[in-house]
C-alpha cells in the first residue's frame, strides 16, 4: 500500500523531464497510468468478503511515527473515489488544459494532492495522518494558484490555505491531546480503548480540536467561505479537489473518529447543528449565485453539511446514508462540475446570465446535466443514485431520537424542519443550473466564443460518471454489501444491514410524502423566482462571512502594524525604559517572593573615614555628571568617579588593579575629549516633568534592586571560595608571587587570551570605521 | 582530557588573525576562509562524534583542575551546537562573496567572522561563568564590527543603540556573576551548581538567578527585552544578518537553557512558570511584528522572536519531551534563519528593493530561489515532514503533559501566523505579474542558491530523518534532566 | 563598610541608568562608563574588603585578600576599555553621519 501512497509523488518527480515532449504527448496521458493503476489494485479488494489490512512501515519509531497504513471499508471507498474520480479528472485535463500551459507544474501538484489525499485516508498514525493532511492543503494552494497572475486565484489560494491551515494545526493540537492522553498514535488502537478517552477531561478540548479541523477542511459553516473562492482553479480541480476528495476529508476525520468523540454529547449538537446550518446556508446561497461555479460551489458546501449532518446523527442508517452519500455525490457533482467546465471551454464564459438555449447546441451535455441534477435534486426515479441517499437522510433525520440535554432535545425538534428547507432549496438551485443553461433563448450575441459540443475525450469523463449515477441508481445493491456496508461498519462499529437498498417504500413512507413536499414547493419556488428576487438579493444582504474574514485578515496586518508601531519607535530611551523596568519588576516580585533580601551585620569590614571620604566625593561626582550641562566638565567629572575608583582599589589592597584603573582611566578621559571635542555642547534638558520622574523612578528603582542584591549576597555568603586554592598553588605551581597576576596569565590565561582578542576586535573595528570613511571620502 | 574542545575556539581565532594579513587580497582571503571553514567543521562533526560515544569531553585550560581552573566542556548539548554553528558558518563563507562588495571583504569581513565563530563556540563549550562572560564579549565585539560594516547612515544610527543595550546587559552580566560569587564563592559552574544544590537555592540566589536570566534574555530577544533586534539585524549585509539570526541570540538561549537546567533547578515552580509566560508573550509579539511591515528583511527578523519563545517554552516546561522540543527547536531554527536571511538576501539583490509593496511575478525568473522561500516558509511554520514539525510536536506533547493547554493554543496560532507572515512574501512577491523595480534581465543567482540548498537540505534530513537524530537529542535532554552527570563530569568526584 | 560600597555601587548604577536614559550621546556613554564602574566595584565586595593583605605572596603573611575578584575585575576593566573606545568612535562617526547627538532624532523611520 506504501508503495500507492507515494507512486504519485515519485512520478512527480519525473514530470518535469515530460514537459519537453509535451506537444508531442499531452503530458496527461503519462499522469494517467498512475491514478488507474491504484484504482485497478484497490479495486480487487471490492467484495462481500474484504478485511480489514494493516501495514506497518517504519519511519520514526522512536517517536511512534510510522507508515502504519490501514485499509478498512471507509478508507476502501475513499481510496476508489480519489482514484477513480482522479483518473476520470486527469483524462478530462488533457482536454481543458492546452498544452501551452505550464502543465508539467499543474501534474506534479495534482500528483502531489494524490498522494496526500491517500495518505490521509490510509494512514492510522496520527502524525503521518496530518502530514498528509497539510500536503492536501499545500497542493490545495498551489492548484488554486495555479493562474497566478490572477488577483483572484492569489487570494483564493490564500484565503484556502490559511483558513484549511488553522483547522489543521487545530487538528494537530488535538492529536497531541490525544497521544498525551492515550499514550498511542494508531487510531485503531484508541478505539480499541475508547473509554480511556471517554473518561479524559480533555475530551471536550479534544473534540473541539479535531472539529475545528475537519469543519475547515470541508467547508461546514462558517468557514465555508474558502470553497466558493477556490473556484479560480482550473475546473479538474474544481471537480477533484473541491467536490469529490479534499473537501471530505473532514467528513473522513469525523467518521474516523467518531468511535472516540461521539461518546460526547457535544459531538452530536455540535457536529449536527453545524452540519444541518451548513446545509441551509448552503443551498439558500446557492441560488443566488450566478456563476456556474460559483453554484456548484455552494452546493458542494450544503451537500456536505448534510453528509456531516448524518454523522452527527450516528444512528447506523443516518451513518450508511452517509457514506452512500458521499460515493454519490462524488459522481453527480463531479461530472456537473465537468460540465460547467465543458461549458465554460465552449462558450467562453461561465455567467448563468449569459447562457440559455444550449440543449440543442450541445444536446450531450444536456442530457448528461438532467441526470446530474436530478440526482442531486433526489427526484424520485428508479435510476437516480441521489435519490436513496437522500430519502435515507431524510428518513434518519425523521426518525432522530433527542438526546439528554436540553439543547439537544431541542436541537433534534428542530431538524427535520431544518431539513426540509434545505432540501427545498437543493431542488432549486438544481432546477435553476439545469434550466438556466440549456432552456430558454440562446443569447449568441453575448457569448465570447460560439457554443458547439464539447469534443468527445472531454465528454467521456462526465459520461463515465453519469453511467455511476444510472447504474448505482438501477442497482443499488450493487455497491451495498460490497463496498457501503464495510465503510458503514468501519464507522458505526457495528453493521447496519441493509439487505438491500429498495426504491419503493409505498405511498405511506414518512420519508416519501416529505421528498413530495419537498419537490412541490422547489416546483412552485423555481417557477416563481422571480418574484423572489429581491429577497434573495436583500437576505442576507451584503452580509457575508467573506467581509468577515477580509475584515479579519485586514485588522489583522492593521492592528499589528499599530501595535508593532507604538513600541518599537526606534526610541532608544524608551527601548531601555521598558528592558530596566521590566528587570526591576520581575526581580523585585521574585526577591520579595523567595524572601531573598537578608541583611547581616557580621562578618563585615571596618569603617574608615577615608573610605568615606572617598566614596562621598564619588556619590556627588557621579550625581554631577546628571545635572551638569558642560561637555567638558561632565567628562572630567567621570574621570573623577573612575579616579575614585582607583583609590578604591588601591584602599582595598588592589594594587595591581589601581594601576590598571588609572592607566585606563586617563586614557579613556583622553578619548572621550578627542571624540566629543567636534560634537556639540550639551544642551540644557528640556524634558518634561513626566518623563523625568520616569528616569528618576526607574534609575534610583534599578540602583536600589542591585545595591540590595548585592547586600543580600554579601550576607549570604557561606562557602570558603576558591581562592584559597589560589593563594595556596600559585606559588608551587604558578611560579609567581602575584597571585592576581598568576590567575590572570595561567589559572584563567583562556580569560585573558580572549580579552586580547576583544581588545585586537576593538581595534580593527575602530580602524575600518576610520579607514572605510576616509576611502568614502576619497572617492 | 583531550585538546579536542578547545579546537573549535582556537581554530577561528587563528583562522581569523591570518586572514586579517590577508584582507587586502580578496581572492586569497576567501580560499582561506572557506579551506579554515571546512577544517573546523571537520574538527567540530569529529568532536561530536567523540562526545556521542565516549562521552563528555572535559579540558582543563592549562592544566589547572577544576573547579579552579576554566574548564571546557564539550557535552553532547554544546557539541551539537558547535556542530550547527559550523554548517551555519560553512554555508555563510560560501554565501559571503556573492552577497557582500569587494570593499566590506577588504575590511576584515572575514576576520570579524571568524572572531565571531570563535566566540560563539566558546560560549557553548566553556565551564566556566566567567569565561562565558568573556566569550560574550569575544563574539559581541565581532558582531559590533561586522554592523558596522559599510558605516552606513542607518548601520551607524542602528548599530549605536545595539552596541548600548548589550554593552548595559554586558556589565549586567558581571555584576550577577560577582553576586553569584559572593554568595558561592565560585565561578565554575558545575561547582556553583552544586553549591546551589546545597543550599537549596535560596532566595536571594533564585533573585540572582532571575537577574542572570535577564541577561540572557536580551541576548536571546525574549518579550519584554527585543527591542534591539528588529531593526538592528536588518541594516547589515544578508550575510551577517543571517549570522545573527542563527547564532547570537542562540547563544542567550543556550545560556538560559544550560543556568536554569544546571544551576537553578530548584525552584522551578517559580522561575519556569515565569518563563512560560515570557515563551507565551514572545511568541505573541514576535509574530505581531512580522505582520506588521512589507519590508521583507523586516519580517523574517521579527521571525527569530516567536521562534525563541518555542525554544523558552520548552524550557519552561522542563520535562523530558519539552527539553528534546526546545533542543531540536534550536537547531532547527539555527539553520532555518540563516537559510531564509539568505533567500531575503537574494530576494532582495534581484528585486532591488525590501519593499513586498513594490516586487511581484519574481518566479518568471528565479523559480529556484522561489521554491526555496516556499519550501522554508512551511520548515519555518513546523510543518511536517520537516525539521520544526518534529521540534513543535515535541513542544506540545511537553507542554501537554504539564497541563498547559493555554499556551499550546497560542503556539498553535502562532504557527499560522508565521506561516502566513513568511507566505505573503511567497504569494506577494514571486506570483503574480512581473514588477520590479528594475526592470533588468536575469541575475544569476547560483551563488544564493547552493548556501540556501545545502542548510535546507538539513531542515530536512531534520524532518525526514528524524529518526537519526532524535535519539541523540532525546539523550541530551536525559542528561540535562539530571544536573549531577555534568557535575561530576567537571568535578570527578 | 561592604553594605556602604554596595549603596555607593548601587548609587554609581543608579546615576548611571539615568545618563543613559537621556537623548544626548556623551550623557549615554558617560552613563555606561558610570555603571561598569559600579559593576567593578560590585566584584570587589563580593570577595570581601580588607580580609588580609594584598595577595602578593611574602614570607610570613598568611592573609591575603581575595585575588579571583580582583582577576575578574582586571579582565573586565580591559573588555570595558575596548567597547567604550569602540563606542566613543562610533558615536563620533554616528553623530557626524546623522548630523546630530540627539538619540530622539536618531530613531528612524517606522518599518524603512
Amino acid at each position: 500500500m506504501i508503495i500507492a501512497i507515494l507512486a504519485p509523488l515519485l512520478v512527480a518527480c519525473f514530470i518535469p523531464l515530460l514537459s519537453k515532449i509535451k506537444h508531442r504527448v499531452h503530458t496527461g496521458f503519462f499522469v494517467l497510468l498512475v491514478p488507474l493503476s491504484i484504482f485497478t489494485y484497490f479495486v480487487t479488494f471490492v467484495g462481500r468478503d474484504f478485511s480489514t489490512q494493516l501495514q506497518v512501515t517504519k519511519w520514526i519509531p522512536s517517536l511512534d511515527i510510522n507508515f502504519s497504513l490501514y485499509l478498512d471499508g471507509l478508507s476502501l471507498l475513499f481510496v476508489l473515489l480519489i482514484t477513480g474520480i482522479g483518473s476520470l479528472v486527469v483524462l478530462y485535463s488533457i482536454y481543458y488544459l492546452d498544452r501551452s500551459e505550464r502543465l508539467d507544474q499543474f501534474y506534479v501538484y495534482l500528483l502531489m494532492f494524490m498522494t496526500a489525499m491517500l495518505g490521509v485516508v490510509l494512514s492510522d498514525n496520527i502524525f503521518v495522518l496530518y502530514t498528509f493532511w497539510e500536503l492536501t492543503s499545500i497542493s490545495s494552494f498551489l492548484l488554486i494558484g495555479y493562474w497566478h497572475y490572477k488577483e483572484r486565484s492569489r487570494y483564493g489560494a490564500l484565503k484556502s490555505m490559511l483558513i484549511t491551515v488553522f483547522g489543521g494545526l487545530s487538528m494537530f493540537g488535538g492529536f497531541v491531546l490525544l497521544y498525551v492522553v492515550t499514550g498511542t498514535t494508531s487510531i485503531q488502537d484508541m478505539i480499541a480503548h475508547p473509554e480511556i478517552v471517554w473518561n479524559s477531561a480533555y475530551l471536550p478540548l479534544i473534540l473541539a480540536f479535531i472539529l475545528l479541523g475537519a469543519f475547515t477542511k470541508s467547508a461546514q459553516f462558517p468557514f465555508h467561505i474558502w470553497l466558493p473562492d477556490a473556484m479560480e482553479a482550473p475546473t479538474p480541480v474544481s471537480a477533484y479537489l473541491h467536490s469529490a476528495t479534499m473537501v471530505k476529508a473532514g467528513l473522513f476525520l469525523i467518521a474516523r473518529f467518531s468511535p472516540l468523540l461521539s461518546a460526547s454529547e457535544w459531538f452530536y449538537i455540535v457536529v449536527t447543528s453545524v452540519g444541518v446550518i451548513t446545509l441551509c446556508w448552503g443551498s439558500y446561497m446557492a441560488v443566488r449565485q450566478t456563476d456556474l461555479k460559483a453554484i456548484l460551489a455552494f452546493s458542494t458546501i450544503s451537500q456536505l453539511g448534510m453528509i456531516m449532518a448524518m454523522f452527527g446523527f450516528g444512528t447506523k442508517i443516518a451513518i450508511f446514508a452517509a457514506v452512500f452519500h458521499i460515493l454519490n455525490h462524488a459522481t453527480f457533482k463531479g461530472s456537473l462540475f465537468m460540465i460547467a467546465g465543458i461549458i465554460d471551454h465552449e462558450t467562453g464564459t461561465r455567467d448563468i446570465r449569459k447562457l440559455g438555449g444550449l440543449a440543442t447546441i450541445m444536446p450531450i451535455a444536456a442530457t448528461l446535466t438532467v441526470l446530474g441534477t436530478f440526482s442531486m435534486a433526489g427526484i424520485p426515479l428508479p435510476f437516480l443514485n441521489g435519490f436513496y441517499s437522500k430519502e435515507l437522510f431524510i428518513d434518519s433525520a425523521l426518525h432522530l431520537e433527542g438526546g439528554m440535554s436540553t439543547i439537544a432535545s431541542m436541537l433534534t425538534a428542530a431538524i427535520p424542519y431544518l431539513v426540509v428547507f434545505g432540501s427545498i432549496f437543493t431542488f432549486v438551485y438544481s432546477m435553476y443550473f439545469l434550466f438556466g443553461i440549456f432552456t430558454g433563448k440562446h443569447k449568441a450575441d453575448q457569448l465570447p466564443k460560439p457554443a458547439h459540443e464539447a469534443p468527445f475525450g472531454m465528454l467521456l469523463p462526465p459520461i463515465i460518471l453519469i453511467t455511476g449515477v444510472v447504474v448505482i441508481g438501477l442497482f443499488p445493491n450493487l455497491v451495498n454489501g460490497t463496498l457501503l456496508n464495510h465503510a458503514q461498519s468501519a464507522v458505526g462499529n457495528t453493521l447496519y444491514d441493509v439487505e438491500k437498498i429498495k426504491f419503493w417504500h409505498g405511498w405511506d413512507a414518512p420519508a416519501f410524502q416529505v421528498t413530495l413536499l419537498i419537490i412541490s414547493v422547489g416546483i412552485a419556488l423555481y417557477l416563481t423566482r422571480k418574484k423572489w428576487q429581491h429577497i434573495y438579493n436583500a437576505l442576507p444582504g451584503s452580509f457575508s462571512f467573506n467581509r468577515v474574514y477580509d475584515a479579519l485578515i485586514k485588522q489583522l496586518d492593521r492592528t499589528s502594524e499599530k501595535i508593532t508601531n507604538a513600541y518599537m519607535t526606534g526610541s532608544l530611551r524608551l527601548y531601555m525604559t521598558i528592558i530596566i523596568a521590566a528587570i526591576i519588576v520581575v526581580t523585585t516580585t521574585v526577591m520579595m517572593v523567595t524572601d531573598g533580601f537578608v541583611v547581616k551585620f557580621d562578618n563585615l569590614a571596618d569603617v574608615s573615614v577615608l573610605e568615606l571620604v572617598v566614596a562621598g566625593v564619588m556619590v556627588v561626582a557621579a550625581v554631577w555628571t546628571i545635572f551638569t550641562n558642560h561637555k567638558l566638565a561632565a567628562i572630567l567629572i567621570t574621570g573623577v568617579v573612575g579616579y575614585g575608583v582607583a583609590i578604591l582599589f588601591i584602599l582595598y589592597r588592589a594594587p595591581d588593579l589601581a594601576l590598571t584603573q588609572l592607566v585606563i582611566e586617563t586614557v579613556s578621559v583622553a578619548l572621550f575629549l578627542l571624540a566629543f571635542y567636534h560634537l556639540p555642547q550639551l544642551q540644557k534638558r528640556d524634558d518634561s516633568t513626566g518623563s523625568k520622574i520616569v528616569n528618576a523612578t526607574i534609575s534610583i528603582g534599578f540602583g536600589a534592586l542591585v545595591a540590595m542584591i548585592g547586600i543580600a549576597a554579601h550576607s549570604s555568603s557561606g562557602f570558603a571560595p576558591i581562592s584559597d586554592y589560589f593563594i595556596k598553588t600559585s606559588h608551587t605551581l604558578g611560579g609567581g608571587d602575584n597571585i592576581v597576576n598568576v590567575i590572570l596569565v595561567d589559572m584563567r590565561g583562556l580569560d585573558t587570551l580572549f580579552e586580547i582578542t576583544v581588545l585586537g576586535i576593538a581595534a580593527l573595528a575602530i580602524y575600518s570605521l576610520i579607514k572605510l570613511r576616509n576611502d568614502k571620502e576619497a572617492e | 582530557m583531550s585538546n579536542l574542545a578547545v579546537l573549535p575556539i582556537i581554530i577561528p581565532l587563528l583562522s581569523g588573525i591570518i586572514v586579517a594579513f590577508f584582507a587586502k587580497n580578496v581572492k586569497v582571503s576567501r580560499v582561506l576562509a572557506a579551506l579554515f571553514t571546512i577544517i573546523n567543521a571537520l574538527v567540530a562533526v569529529y568532536l561530536t562524534s567523540v562526545v556521542f560515544t565516549d562521552g563528555t569531553v572535559i579540558l582543563e585550560t592549562g592544566d589547572w583542575v577544576a573547579p579552579f581552573g576554566i574548564v571546557l566542556v564539550a557535552d553532547p548539548l554544546a557539541a551539537v551546537l558547535v556542530m550547527t554553528t559550523n554548517i551555519i558558518a560553512l554555508a555563510s563563507v560560501f554565501y559571503a562573496p556573492f552577497a557582500l562588495t569587494v570593499k566590506k571583504e577588504q575590511h576584515y569581513f572575514y576576520a570579524f567572522y571568524f572572531f565571531l565563530i570563535s566566540g560563539v563556540s566558546g560560549a557553548f563549550l566553556t565551564g566556566d561563568l566567567f569565561n562565558l562572560f568573556v566569550f560574550f564579549e569575544v563574539l559581541l565585539m565581532a558582531s559590533y564590527a561586522l554592523i558596522v560594516l559599510g558605516g552606513e547612515k542607518v548601520q551607524l544610527r542602528e548599530s549605536i543603540k545595539y552596541v548600548l543595550i548589550n554593552l548595559f546587559s554586558s556589565i549586567l552580566f558581571v555584576t550577577a556573576i560577582a553576586f553569584l560569587y559572593g554568595v558561592v564563592g565560585t565561578v565554575n559552574m558545575a561547582q556553583i551548581a552544586e553549591r546551589v544544590q546545597e543550599v537549596e537555592q535560596t532566595g536571594i540566589l533564585t533573585t540572582i538567578g532571575i537577574l542572570l536570566f535577564f541577561v540572557f534574555a536580551t541576548k536571546a530577544a525574549l518579550f519584554p527585552l527585543f527591542y534591539w533586534l528588529p531593526k538592528s539585524y536588518i541594516v547589515p549585509n544578508p550575510v551577517v544578518s543571517a549570522l545573527f539570526g542563527a547564532l547570537l541570540t542562540k547563544v542567550g538561549i543556550y545560556s538560559i537553557l544550560r543556568v536554569f537546567s544546571l544551576i537553578f533547578v530548584y525552584k522551578i515552580s517559580l522561575t519556569h512558570e515565569i518563563f512560560i509566560w515570557i515563551a507565551a508573550l514572545s511568541m505573541i509579539f514576535g509574530v505581531i511584528g512580522a505582520l506588521s511591515t512589507n519590508n521583507v528583511k523586516l519580517i523574517i527578523a521579527y521571525n527569530i522572536i516567536p521562534a525563541i519563545g518555542f525554544i523558552m517554552m520548552g524550557i519552561g516546561m522542563f520535562n523530558e519531551p519539552a527539553l528534546s522540543g526546545s533542543i531540536y527547536y534550536l537547531i532547527h531554527d539555527m539553520l532555518i534563519k540563516t537559510a531564509l536571511f539568505f533567500i531575503v538576501g537574494a530576494i532582495v539583490y534581484v528585486a532591488g528593493t525590501s519593499d513586498l509593496k513594490k516586487m511581484g511575478g519574481l518566479i518568471h525568473h528565479y523559480p529556484v530561489l522561489g521554491w526555496l522561500l516556499f519550501v522554508s516558509a512551511f520548515v519555518l511554520a513546523g510543518i511536517p515532514p520537516f525539521s520544526g514539525f518534529i521540534g513543535k510536536l515535541l513542544l506540545l506533547e511537553g507542554a501537554l503533559e504539564n497541563d498547559k493547554i493555554i499556551i499550546v493554543i497560542i503556539a498553535l496560532l502562532t504557527s499560522l501566523l508565521i506561516l502566513y507572515s513568511i507566505i505573503k512574501i511567497f504569494v506577494n512577491g514571486f506570483w503574480g505579474e512581473q514588477r520590479h523595480i528594475e526592470p533588468t534581465e536575469k541575475k544569476p543567482l547560483a551563488g544564493f542558491l547552493v548556501p540556501v540548498a545545502f542548510l535546507l537540505s538539513f531542515s530536512i534530513l531534520l524532518g525526514v530523518g528524524a529518526e537519526y537524530i532524535y535519539p541523540s537529542i532525546e539523550s541530551i535532554s536525559t542528561y540535562l534532566l539530571n544536573p549531577e552527570l555534568y557535575i561530576d563530569s567537571v568535578l570527578k568526584e | 563598610m561592604e553594605i556602604i560600597i554596595s549603596i555607593l555601587a548601587g548609587i554609581l548604577v543608579a546615576t548611571g541608568v539615568y545618563n543613559l536614559l537621556q537623548k544626548q550621546l556623551l550623557r549615554i556613554v558617560i552613563g555606561t562608563v558610570l555603571l561598569s564602574h559600579g559593576a567593578h566595584l560590585f566584584i570587589l565586595t563580593m570577595g570581601k574588603l580588607k580580609r588580609g593583605q594584598p595577595p602578593i605572596l611574602e614570607e610570613g603573611i598568611v592573609q591575603y585578600t581575595d585575588p579571583l575578584p580582583q582577576a575578574l575585575i582586571l579582565t573586565s576593566i580591559v573588555i570595558s576599555f575596548g567597547i567604550t573606545s569602540l563606542l566613543l568612535v562610533l558615536a563620533y562617526r554616528t553623530a557626524n553621519e546623522n548630523e546630530t547627538d540627539n538619540m530622539e532624532q536618531l530613531r528612524g523611520k517606522t518599518n524603512e
